[in-house]
Protein backbone atom coordinates (compact mmCIF):
# COMPACT_ATOMS: atom_id res chain seq x y z
CA UNK A 1 0.00 0.00 0.00
CA UNK A 2 1.35 3.45 -0.74
CA UNK A 3 2.08 5.82 2.19
CA UNK A 4 1.70 8.69 -0.18
CA UNK A 5 -1.63 11.00 0.45
CA UNK A 6 -1.94 11.19 -3.38
CA UNK A 7 -3.00 14.51 -4.61
CA UNK A 8 -5.20 13.70 -7.77
CA UNK A 9 -5.33 15.26 -11.16
CA UNK A 10 -6.62 14.68 -14.46
CA UNK A 11 -4.76 13.29 -17.34
CA UNK A 12 -4.71 11.92 -20.73
CA UNK A 13 -8.02 13.56 -21.13
CA UNK A 14 -9.53 12.37 -24.58
CA UNK A 15 -12.87 12.94 -26.18
CA UNK A 16 -14.33 10.61 -28.38
CA UNK A 17 -18.15 9.04 -28.56
CA UNK A 18 -20.11 6.37 -26.02
CA UNK A 19 -21.18 3.30 -28.31
CA UNK A 20 -23.76 1.71 -27.27
CA UNK A 21 -24.53 -2.21 -28.56
CA UNK A 22 -26.58 -4.69 -27.84
CA UNK A 23 -27.34 -8.18 -28.59
CA UNK A 24 -30.78 -9.31 -30.33
CA UNK A 25 -30.52 -12.88 -29.48
CA UNK A 26 -29.93 -12.37 -25.40
CA UNK A 27 -30.94 -8.51 -24.76
CA UNK A 28 -27.47 -8.13 -22.68
CA UNK A 29 -26.26 -4.33 -23.59
CA UNK A 30 -22.42 -3.63 -24.00
CA UNK A 31 -20.84 0.05 -24.82
CA UNK A 32 -17.13 1.04 -25.43
CA UNK A 33 -15.16 4.33 -26.12
CA UNK A 34 -14.21 5.20 -28.99
CA UNK A 35 -11.51 7.75 -30.60
CA UNK A 36 -12.51 7.79 -34.08
CA UNK A 37 -13.97 10.95 -35.43
CA UNK A 38 -17.29 9.22 -36.57
CA UNK A 39 -17.93 6.28 -34.19
CA UNK A 40 -18.32 2.91 -35.92
CA UNK A 41 -21.96 1.57 -36.22
CA UNK A 42 -20.42 -2.02 -37.28
CA UNK A 43 -23.10 -5.40 -36.55
CA UNK A 44 -20.85 -8.07 -36.10
CA UNK A 45 -20.72 -11.40 -34.06
CA UNK A 46 -18.80 -12.65 -30.95
CA UNK A 47 -19.51 -15.89 -29.30
CA UNK A 48 -22.94 -16.30 -29.07
CA UNK A 49 -23.68 -12.66 -28.86
CA UNK A 50 -24.86 -10.63 -32.16
CA UNK A 51 -23.96 -7.11 -31.54
CA UNK A 52 -26.13 -4.23 -33.01
CA UNK A 53 -25.23 -0.53 -32.98
CA UNK A 54 -27.87 1.21 -30.44
CA UNK A 55 -26.63 4.69 -30.30
CA UNK A 56 -23.93 7.12 -29.26
CA UNK A 57 -22.82 10.36 -27.58
CA UNK A 58 -20.04 12.62 -26.90
CA UNK A 59 -17.90 11.60 -24.22
CA UNK A 60 -15.14 12.23 -22.01
CA UNK A 61 -12.37 9.67 -20.83
CA UNK A 62 -9.53 10.71 -18.73
CA UNK A 63 -6.83 8.94 -16.28
CA UNK A 64 -6.05 10.04 -12.56
CA UNK A 65 -2.56 11.06 -12.14
CA UNK A 66 -1.00 12.13 -8.51
CA UNK A 67 1.36 15.19 -8.32
CA UNK A 68 3.32 14.16 -5.32
CA UNK A 69 4.46 10.00 -5.99
CA UNK A 70 3.36 10.09 -9.75
CA UNK A 71 1.39 7.08 -9.68
CA UNK A 72 -1.38 7.05 -12.82
CA UNK A 73 -4.31 5.14 -12.04
CA UNK A 74 -5.85 3.98 -15.52
CA UNK A 75 -9.74 4.49 -15.41
CA UNK A 76 -10.19 2.55 -19.19
CA UNK A 77 -12.70 0.21 -16.98
CA UNK A 78 -15.15 3.63 -16.47
CA UNK A 79 -17.17 4.40 -19.18
CA UNK A 80 -19.08 6.91 -17.23
CA UNK A 81 -20.71 8.40 -13.49
CA UNK A 82 -24.09 8.20 -12.31
CA UNK A 83 -25.80 9.86 -9.81
CA UNK A 84 -27.63 7.35 -7.52
CA UNK A 85 -31.22 8.43 -6.43
CA UNK A 86 -31.90 4.27 -5.98
CA UNK A 87 -34.73 3.11 -4.00
CA UNK A 88 -34.65 -0.34 -4.09
CA UNK A 89 -34.41 -2.00 -0.98
CA UNK A 90 -32.75 -5.08 -2.62
CA UNK A 91 -29.73 -2.83 -4.11
CA UNK A 92 -26.73 -2.29 -2.81
CA UNK A 93 -26.06 0.79 -4.13
CA UNK A 94 -29.50 1.68 -2.27
CA UNK A 95 -28.57 0.67 0.79
CA UNK A 96 -25.64 2.83 0.46
CA UNK A 97 -27.41 6.14 -0.36
CA UNK A 98 -29.97 5.38 2.41
CA UNK A 99 -26.99 5.36 4.69
CA UNK A 100 -25.65 8.79 4.09
CA UNK A 101 -26.80 11.74 5.99
CA UNK A 102 -28.10 14.95 3.96
CA UNK A 103 -25.05 16.29 1.73
CA UNK A 104 -23.50 13.15 1.02
CA UNK A 105 -24.17 12.20 -2.55
CA UNK A 106 -23.50 8.54 -3.92
CA UNK A 107 -22.32 8.22 -7.80
CA UNK A 108 -21.95 4.99 -9.48
CA UNK A 109 -18.92 4.63 -11.61
CA UNK A 110 -20.71 2.23 -14.95
CA UNK A 111 -18.24 -0.07 -16.55
CA UNK A 112 -18.92 -1.47 -19.89
CA UNK A 113 -21.40 -4.37 -19.46
CA UNK A 114 -23.78 -4.11 -17.37
CA UNK A 115 -24.64 -7.43 -16.60
CA UNK A 116 -20.91 -8.68 -15.87
CA UNK A 117 -21.31 -11.43 -17.56
CA UNK A 118 -17.48 -12.21 -17.48
CA UNK A 119 -17.07 -10.82 -13.88
CA UNK A 120 -15.49 -7.47 -14.78
CA UNK A 121 -16.14 -4.05 -13.19
CA UNK A 122 -14.41 -1.06 -12.70
CA UNK A 123 -11.15 -1.95 -10.57
CA UNK A 124 -10.99 -1.19 -6.82
CA UNK A 125 -8.14 1.64 -7.11
CA UNK A 126 -9.56 3.19 -9.82
CA UNK A 127 -12.83 3.83 -7.51
CA UNK A 128 -10.52 4.75 -4.70
CA UNK A 129 -8.88 7.40 -7.09
CA UNK A 130 -12.55 8.66 -8.14
CA UNK A 131 -13.15 8.69 -4.48
CA UNK A 132 -10.01 10.84 -3.71
CA UNK A 133 -10.18 13.06 -6.46
CA UNK A 134 -13.54 14.53 -6.27
CA UNK A 135 -13.94 14.66 -2.68
CA UNK A 136 -9.93 16.57 -2.30
CA UNK A 137 -11.62 19.42 -5.01
CA UNK A 138 -14.93 19.75 -2.81
CA UNK A 139 -14.74 23.11 -0.97
CA UNK A 140 -18.16 23.02 1.22
CA UNK A 141 -17.69 22.14 4.49
CA UNK A 142 -20.46 19.22 4.56
CA UNK A 143 -20.34 17.96 1.27
CA UNK A 144 -19.03 14.16 0.43
CA UNK A 145 -19.20 12.23 -2.56
CA UNK A 146 -19.09 8.64 -2.27
CA UNK A 147 -18.13 6.73 -5.35
CA UNK A 148 -19.19 2.96 -5.70
CA UNK A 149 -18.60 0.33 -8.58
CA UNK A 150 -21.61 -0.98 -10.84
CA UNK A 151 -21.25 -4.46 -9.99
CA UNK A 152 -22.99 -3.16 -6.51
CA UNK A 153 -26.19 -2.24 -8.42
CA UNK A 154 -29.11 -4.47 -8.25
CA UNK A 155 -29.95 -3.52 -12.18
CA UNK A 156 -28.38 -0.70 -14.09
CA UNK A 157 -30.52 -0.76 -16.91
CA UNK A 158 -33.42 -0.51 -14.50
CA UNK A 159 -31.82 1.86 -12.10
CA UNK A 160 -33.56 5.50 -11.12
CA UNK A 161 -30.19 7.04 -11.72
CA UNK A 162 -28.96 10.28 -13.37
CA UNK A 163 -26.28 9.16 -16.19
CA UNK A 164 -23.54 12.02 -16.67
CA UNK A 165 -23.77 11.75 -20.24
CA UNK A 166 -24.44 13.78 -23.53
CA UNK A 167 -27.16 11.74 -24.47
CA UNK A 168 -30.81 12.92 -25.18
CA UNK A 169 -30.08 16.11 -23.90
CA UNK A 170 -32.55 17.79 -25.42
CA UNK A 171 -35.21 15.90 -25.05
CA UNK A 172 -38.16 16.35 -23.30
CA UNK A 173 -38.61 13.92 -20.09
CA UNK A 174 -41.63 12.08 -18.92
CA UNK A 175 -42.76 12.57 -15.03
CA UNK A 176 -41.70 9.30 -12.77
CA UNK A 177 -44.20 10.23 -10.49
CA UNK A 178 -47.38 8.96 -13.06
CA UNK A 179 -45.47 6.02 -13.57
CA UNK A 180 -42.94 7.02 -16.48
CA UNK A 181 -39.51 5.88 -17.21
CA UNK A 182 -36.93 7.37 -15.00
CA UNK A 183 -36.22 11.04 -15.59
CA UNK A 184 -32.96 11.53 -16.68
CA UNK A 185 -32.11 8.24 -17.63
CA UNK A 186 -33.12 8.23 -21.18
CA UNK B 1 -16.83 37.64 -4.78
CA UNK B 2 -20.06 36.16 -3.19
CA UNK B 3 -23.47 34.93 -5.43
CA UNK B 4 -25.52 37.38 -4.12
CA UNK B 5 -22.78 40.19 -5.28
CA UNK B 6 -22.64 38.82 -9.02
CA UNK B 7 -26.31 38.56 -9.03
CA UNK B 8 -26.96 42.20 -7.68
CA UNK B 9 -23.83 43.38 -10.47
CA UNK B 10 -24.75 41.48 -13.47
CA UNK B 11 -28.32 41.56 -13.36
CA UNK B 12 -29.14 37.75 -12.82
CA UNK B 13 -33.07 36.42 -11.52
CA UNK B 14 -32.49 33.64 -9.23
CA UNK B 15 -34.38 30.58 -9.80
CA UNK B 16 -34.15 28.99 -6.17
CA UNK B 17 -32.94 29.37 -2.49
CA UNK B 18 -29.09 29.75 -2.63
CA UNK B 19 -26.52 29.57 -0.06
CA UNK B 20 -24.19 32.48 -0.32
CA UNK B 21 -20.46 31.32 -0.80
CA UNK B 22 -17.56 32.81 -2.81
CA UNK B 23 -17.25 32.30 -6.09
CA UNK B 24 -13.63 31.55 -7.68
CA UNK B 25 -13.79 31.37 -11.32
CA UNK B 26 -15.64 30.34 -14.57
CA UNK B 27 -16.79 28.00 -16.56
CA UNK B 28 -19.01 27.66 -19.86
CA UNK B 29 -20.14 24.08 -21.33
CA UNK B 30 -23.23 22.69 -22.98
CA UNK B 31 -22.06 19.03 -22.36
CA UNK B 32 -21.85 17.32 -18.92
CA UNK B 33 -18.80 15.27 -19.76
CA UNK B 34 -17.51 18.41 -20.83
CA UNK B 35 -18.30 20.11 -17.38
CA UNK B 36 -16.63 17.40 -14.77
CA UNK B 37 -13.41 17.56 -16.76
CA UNK B 38 -13.08 21.23 -16.82
CA UNK B 39 -15.48 23.32 -14.35
CA UNK B 40 -13.90 23.88 -10.71
CA UNK B 41 -15.10 23.96 -7.22
CA UNK B 42 -16.80 26.71 -6.24
CA UNK B 43 -17.07 28.12 -9.70
CA UNK B 44 -19.65 29.43 -11.95
CA UNK B 45 -21.27 27.05 -14.70
CA UNK B 46 -22.76 29.15 -17.73
CA UNK B 47 -24.85 27.29 -20.19
CA UNK B 48 -27.63 26.44 -21.89
CA UNK B 49 -28.26 23.04 -21.03
CA UNK B 50 -30.96 22.96 -18.55
CA UNK B 51 -31.43 19.13 -18.63
CA UNK B 52 -31.27 17.19 -14.83
CA UNK B 53 -27.77 15.68 -15.90
CA UNK B 54 -26.25 18.97 -15.72
CA UNK B 55 -26.78 18.96 -11.89
CA UNK B 56 -25.67 15.64 -11.41
CA UNK B 57 -22.18 16.96 -12.79
CA UNK B 58 -22.29 20.24 -11.39
CA UNK B 59 -22.33 18.48 -7.79
CA UNK B 60 -20.18 16.27 -8.49
CA UNK B 61 -17.12 19.15 -8.85
CA UNK B 62 -18.96 21.35 -6.05
CA UNK B 63 -20.13 23.98 -8.91
CA UNK B 64 -21.26 27.19 -6.78
CA UNK B 65 -23.88 28.66 -9.03
CA UNK B 66 -25.64 27.82 -12.69
CA UNK B 67 -26.59 30.40 -15.10
CA UNK B 68 -28.71 29.79 -17.86
CA UNK B 69 -28.44 32.10 -20.26
CA UNK B 70 -30.84 33.26 -23.21
CA UNK B 71 -33.38 33.58 -20.49
CA UNK B 72 -33.73 29.51 -20.32
CA UNK B 73 -34.90 28.03 -17.07
CA UNK B 74 -35.13 24.50 -16.20
CA UNK B 75 -37.88 21.98 -14.90
CA UNK B 76 -38.81 21.72 -11.39
CA UNK B 77 -37.50 18.17 -11.06
CA UNK B 78 -34.04 20.19 -11.84
CA UNK B 79 -34.58 22.90 -9.85
CA UNK B 80 -35.51 20.96 -6.64
CA UNK B 81 -32.35 18.89 -7.19
CA UNK B 82 -30.00 21.88 -7.60
CA UNK B 83 -31.88 23.29 -3.99
CA UNK B 84 -31.32 19.66 -2.53
CA UNK B 85 -27.49 20.12 -4.04
CA UNK B 86 -27.36 24.05 -2.59
CA UNK B 87 -26.33 25.02 -6.26
CA UNK B 88 -27.90 28.46 -6.95
CA UNK B 89 -29.80 28.45 -10.18
CA UNK B 90 -30.06 32.05 -12.11
CA UNK B 91 -31.39 33.01 -15.35
CA UNK B 92 -30.00 35.72 -17.60
CA UNK B 93 -31.49 37.22 -20.95
CA UNK B 94 -28.12 37.52 -22.58
CA UNK B 95 -25.90 34.98 -24.44
CA UNK B 96 -23.20 32.82 -23.10
CA UNK B 97 -20.67 35.81 -24.62
CA UNK B 98 -22.28 38.88 -23.09
CA UNK B 99 -22.83 37.47 -20.07
CA UNK B 100 -18.98 36.09 -19.84
CA UNK B 101 -17.77 39.77 -20.99
CA UNK B 102 -19.77 41.00 -17.60
CA UNK B 103 -18.05 38.54 -15.24
CA UNK B 104 -14.73 39.74 -16.64
CA UNK B 105 -15.40 43.82 -16.18
CA UNK B 106 -16.48 42.26 -12.69
CA UNK B 107 -12.94 41.07 -12.34
CA UNK B 108 -13.64 37.10 -12.38
CA UNK B 109 -11.83 34.96 -14.80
Amino acid sequence: MSACTHQWFMTNIRSGYLVVEGCFECGARSSFFSSEAVPPIDEYQDGKHFWIYMGSSQAVKFDLKCSRCGITVDLDDVNGLMLSTCEDPDCEVGKIVRQQSKGTWVYVALCANSTHAKGKCVSGQGIDALNQYFNQNIKAPDKKIIVVPCRLCNSIDKCRGIIIADVNLTDMYPDTSQGGRPRGKD
Amino acid sequence: MEVSEIMEKTGLKAINQFKDKEVEGVYISDMVSDIITGAKANSILITLQTHKSLIAAANLVDVAMIVFVKGKKPADDVVELATKAEIGLFTSDLDAWSFAKKLTELGLN
